[in-house]
């Protein structure tokens, strides 16, 4: 039997524009269970980064999160990561209008909520590896950091040796110069393996990985994927995979969830899709035509 | 920093700090006792081999007073620096991250202390209290509190949503870390080292001009760059060794540690890119 390590249920998420208030996540509930591959598809706008941010409780933008409950079980313990949003939202003040959030209030709250759990339980890969990294600092003291703070009783030597092991897993050549080096002085495909390497070292839980090959050149985009393989390999971990790139989904992902306009669509098991069992929605079906899709091709 | 003007600059201007600073520690080291030096033989004299600025109208050396003048401005001047660069970063770290009434009571207080008149509010503290160079020192660094507050407090709103600081936050840093160190520190250092030298001039400034305008400076016999420039409101054309070279000596000063300021933090910016 397999134990949950996040569930969504029903996850509500509202962005304010000039033309009113806009829906960009539908009710969206799943399960990822611990050590498995959960895949998210979906073109851009279909609110897959939004449920991932909101996982993160970093929605930027007003009013955000507006109804649903995202759990995370750590160890005994289950985190409602929404808990208390009801006390946050009141009724509009005109008839007709959609019901208001204290959005700072409650960021602050998602913030002492989420202090103890950021990095040790749950950590994420962003789409833009060379602005995800801080630029005055170099990718090793980076590393170091996330390291210290996984094991706090690494003294300053130890946190190195072990900062430089992280960038030998994530398969970097020359892990001592890139140890030294700065993210301007690294190609995005090495930015993201150093990222990749930052989040690892935190040890993580959950590692989110947010379209972590958009931007890079096919080739590279091509051995990001295989890392991400060879780590989940070795490590075994939980991850959640979002992509608008099936193959990499399906090459990477033990469960595949499709997201159109907000809303699930379709969900199904990496293998029954690559093997064209079960119906499909339409959707799904478009997309598996598209990739013109061989069982195993990676990205 | 690679072109040599830019090098030859940074290096010149740090030798003039480097200077005064030794100079300022000579003269705490070496006792001067003004009422001694008075020898009313020799007043009035211009440069010589053995007065080299010449003599005041006391017979007092020029030169030797001109040195022992830095300890009047340089460790106010330091004080001032650093009590606006630290308490500014902290406040403008605190705007720029609270929500809340905390920060509201922050912003308010900064407000209001941006709208004071800054050498007016200065002369103002000196005709009620005691004026000494400490409390001028205090003064002139909380005056400065405000301009270092705001810009450290933008430079934390505009970070706060830049992707780098996302990720420190979802890798679980610390809040405080990643505001004093990723922000303040590694951002906004270059910012505080222009600052700090600005307010480091304005204390010489500050106190030249007090001195000039009244008895609010250094008080006399105590030598301070200010009171020698004094001189010239009785002196004048006449004799000018007494206060034109301390008057050279503002000018350089404040100056090269302007530019050694701007080098520095101009070289930390491209050594950043």
């Amino acid at each position: 039997m397999t134990t949950p390590l996040l569930e969504i249920r029903d996850l509500v998420i509202e962005f304010d524009t000039r033309d009113g208030r806009r829906r960009v996540v539908d009710g969206v509930s799943l399960t990822l269970d611990e050590g498995e591959v959960l895949g998210i598809l979906g073109e851009s706008g279909s609110g897959k980064t939004m449920t991932t941010q909101a996982v993160l409780g970093l929605v930027d933008g007003r009013p955000g999160v507006m109804g649903g409950h995202i759990l995370l079980h750590d160890g005994d313990q289950i985190h409602d990561l929404t808990g208390g949003l009801g006390d946050f939202i009141r009724p509009a003040r005109r008839e007709g209008d959609p019901p208001r959030k204290d959005v700072r209030r409650w960021r602050r709250r998602v913030h002492q909520q989420m202090r103890g759990l950021w990095g040790r339980t749950m950590t994420a890969v962003f789409q833009h590896p060379r602005a995800s990294l801080d630029p005055l600092m170099t990718v090793g003291a980076q590393v170091c950091e996330s390291a210290r703070l996984a094991d706090p009783a690494l003294d300053r030597a130890a946190a190195r040796d072990r900062a430089i092991a992280w960038l030998e897993r994530v398969q970097m050549n020359d892990p001592l110069r890139v140890y030294g080096s700065y993210a301007h002085e690294l190609s995005g495909g090495m930015c993201q393996r150093a990222m990749v390497a930052v989040a690892l070292a935190r040890k993580p839980r959950l590692l989110i990985a947010d379209e972590p090959t958009t931007g890079l050149d096919t080739t590279v985009r091509a051995e990001i994927v295989e890392l991400f393989r060879d780590l989940l390999a070795k490590h075994t971990r939980s991850m959640l995979y979002i992509s608008h790139d099936i193959r990499e989904v399906l090459y990477l992902a033990d469960r595949v969830i499709v997201m159109r306009h907000g809303r699930i669509v379709e969900t199904a098991t990496a293998a029954d899709l690559r093997h064209g069992i079960g119906a499909r929605h339409e959707y799904t079906a478009m997309l598996l035509a598209a990739a013109d899709l061989h069982p195993g091709a990676a990205a | 920093m690679a072109d040599s003007p830019h090098r030859l600059a940074l290096f010149t201007s740090g030798a003039v700090v480097g200077l005064v600073l030794l100079l300022c520690l000579v003269a705490l080291v070496v006792p001067y006792d003004p009422a001694s030096a008075v020898d009313l033989s020799v007043r009035d004299q211009g440069p010589s081999a053995a007065h080299i600025f010449g003599t005041d109208s006391q017979g007092r050396d020029v030169a030797i007073r001109v040195l022992e003048a830095t300890e009047a401005f340089f460790l106010p001047g330091l004080l001032a620096a650093l009590l606006a660069v630290i308490a500014g970063a902290l406040a403008g770290a605190i705007t720029g991250y609270l929500v809340g009434p905390v920060r509201e009571a922050v912003l308010w207080l900064l407000q209001l202390t941006d709208t004071l008149p800054r050498l007016v509010f200065i002369i103002l503290v000196c005709t009620i209290l005691e004026p000494t160079m400490g409390l001028i020192a205090l003064v002139t660094g909380v005056l400065f509190i405000p301009s270092v507050a705001t810009v450290i407090r933008r430079k934390v709103e505009a970070l706060g949503s830049e992707d780098y600081i996302l990720a420190h936050i979802a890798h679980g840093f610390p809040p405080w870390r990643i505001l004093l160190y990723h922000i303040v520190w590694l951002q906004c250092r270059s910012m505080l080292v222009r600052q700090a030298t600005f307010v480091f001039s304005y204390v010489l400034f500050v106190e030249t001009a007090l001195s000039y305008l009244g008895d609010y400076g250094v008080p006399e016999p105590d030598p301070s760059w200010g009171n020698m420039v004094a001189q010239a409101k009785s002196l004048g054309a006449q004799h000018l060794s007494p206060w034109l070279f301390p008057a050279i000596a503002i000018i350089i000063t404040i100056s090269a540690t302007l530019a050694f300021g701007n080098l520095v933090a101009r070289g930390d910016e491209e050594a950043a890119r």
